[in-house]
């Protein structure tokens, strides 16, 4: 990790999206120069069902202010199931997320859609909005 | 007590004798009273060495893991809570039932070998001591759900309002909750007990010993054990059976029964009524291997 030479404080915000949706929603945000903050990092995966609890976990853990996770809306996964079983996942796991202490802003799901280019750049104003305004996060991590 | 003692002993030796089975787990006695071990009978002579009293607590459904993959035949006696254990193991297809023979014992309450040591020896010396282990006093399940023989009578479930300790760390801030697990999970030493201790941890390689991706650091500091803590409770979801054993044998009294009774909450909440463990259904599929269309949600 760089040593961080300016005052300003930026979030760093981990989205971990679907291939086939979210992933291509940030693709055409772009191509529609749909302008959204620089404090993202995309994390491409294939399908909701990938998105193992663990990956924000570690994001936190590695030093991340927020983490969303996001994938195709109900009834439209690639593969048939995966986003209705990352549901239930996603479901529980943010309610035991905040009975340790997070604050649930930090980490948010959403389902976007591989036509919502306007609804991702959206997505990622309002995410970073609220993680900066919650200011940096300790919680879960790494002390070394 | 005693005469549980006689009956399983009379059970163990006659299913021995005659082949049906070709191990009997069970408790033999140790040095004292509080020490009774888990025992693995393999014959009629061996049965002799059998006993059951108020410290048999342990839950022996743990050690069929022993046997996943053997075709061994076994005996094995188990109260309310273990029971939901073997249909835990039998949920993920671990063992066969047709390799079980299970004597049911309906539970009127273990207590504490560590608490009765305590009680017994050294300074504190109060022998008479009679209160049931914390996780009798919270029992829902007393008698076994699924047994081919039974012994004793029904009793009626202990819990009062199990999910207490949950709502009352609820209802604080999430900086004051941070700082509860922070200091209170701190203190875990990593020693893994709570997880070889588990029933519902049947997984061949755990996540835990996995090196590569090594997904959570074996350092022992604080967050690291709030990682080890946060992901073994998520895994309970849905299969954690609330035999207790965890808190039961964690050598630094942290309440890990704290996390999974929210889980389990939780998923009771969102998902509808769900034990794990209560009833054996051939193909029915615990909350997180299953989806409803109409599941809600909070997605943006
Ligand atoms: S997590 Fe604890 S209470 Fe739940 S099944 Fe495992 S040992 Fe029993
Ligand atoms: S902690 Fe998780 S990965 Fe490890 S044995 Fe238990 S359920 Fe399996
Ligand atoms: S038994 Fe207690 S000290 Fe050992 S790993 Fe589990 S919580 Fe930590």
């Amino acid at each position: 990790m760089s040593v961080e030479n300016n005052n300003e404080w930026n979030p760093k915000i981990i989205v971990i999206a679907c291939n086939w949706c979210t992933y291509a929603a940030a693709d055409l945000a772009g191509l529609n120069h749909y302008e959204y903050p620089a404090d993202i990092r995309i994390i491409r995966v294939p399908c909701s069902g990938r998105m193992d609890p663990l990956f924000m976990l570690r994001a936190f853990n590695r030093g991340a202010d927020g983490v969303l996770l996001s994938g195709c809306h109900p009834g439209d996964c690639h593969y048939g199931t995966g986003n209705y079983y990352n549901r239930r996942r996603q479901m529980m796991m943010k309610r035991l997320m905040q009975f340790v202490g997070l604050e649930p802003e930090r980490y948010q799901t959403s389902w976007i859609s591989g036509a919502e280019g306007s609804k991702f750049a959206e997505t990622m104003h309002k995410l970073v909005e609220d993680v900066t305004a919650l200011g940096p996060n300790r919680k879960l991590r790494d002390e070394r | 007590m005693n005469d549980f003692t006689q009956q399983i002993q009379d059970i163990a030796s006659r299913l021995l004798d005659n082949g049906q089975v070709d191990v009997f787990i069970a408790w033999h006695k140790g040095q004292q009273d509080f020490q009774v071990q888990p025992y693995f009978a393999r014959s009629a002579d061996e049965a002799q060495n059998i006993i059951f009293n108020d410290y048999s607590i342990h839950n022996l459904s743990n050690s069929l893991l022993k046997f996943r993959d053997s075709k061994e035949k076994i005996g094995i006696v188990v109260k309310g809570c273990d029971s939901r254990g073997i249909i835990r193991l039998l949920e993920d297809n671990q063992i066969q039932r047709e390799r079980l023979y299970i004597v049911g014992i309906c539970c009127p309450g273990m207590k504490d070998p560590l608490q009765a040591m305590r009680d017994e020896l050294g300074f504190n010396h109060k022998p008479e001591s009679t209160e049931l282990a914390a996780k009798c006093n919270d029992c829902i399940q007393p008698n076994p759900v699924i047994y081919d023989e039974l012994l004793g009578t029904e009793q009626s479930p202990r819990v009062q309002d199990r999910f207490a300790r949950v709502k009352e760390i609820e209802a604080m801030s999430a900086d004051e909750r941070y700082q509860f697990f922070e200091e209170t999970i701190s203190r875990c030493i990593r020693c893994y007990a709570c997880r070889e201790v588990c029933v519902a941890c049947d997984c061949r390689t755990c996540i835990f010993d996995e090196m590569r991706p090594q997904w959570v650091g074996r350092e022992n500091n604080t967050t690291d054990n709030l990682m080890y803590h946060i992901v073994k409770a998520s895994h309970m979801a849905g299969r954690c059976i609330e035999c207790g054993e965890c808190e039961r044998v964690c050598p630094v009294n942290i309440p890990l029964m704290l996390l999974n009774q929210k889980v389990i909450k939780d998923v009771n909440e969102l998902f509808g009524p769900y034990e794990a463990g209560m009833q054996y259904v051939e193909g029915q599929k615990p909350p997180f291997s299953m989806y409803e269309e109409s599941d809600p949600d909070d997605f943006l």
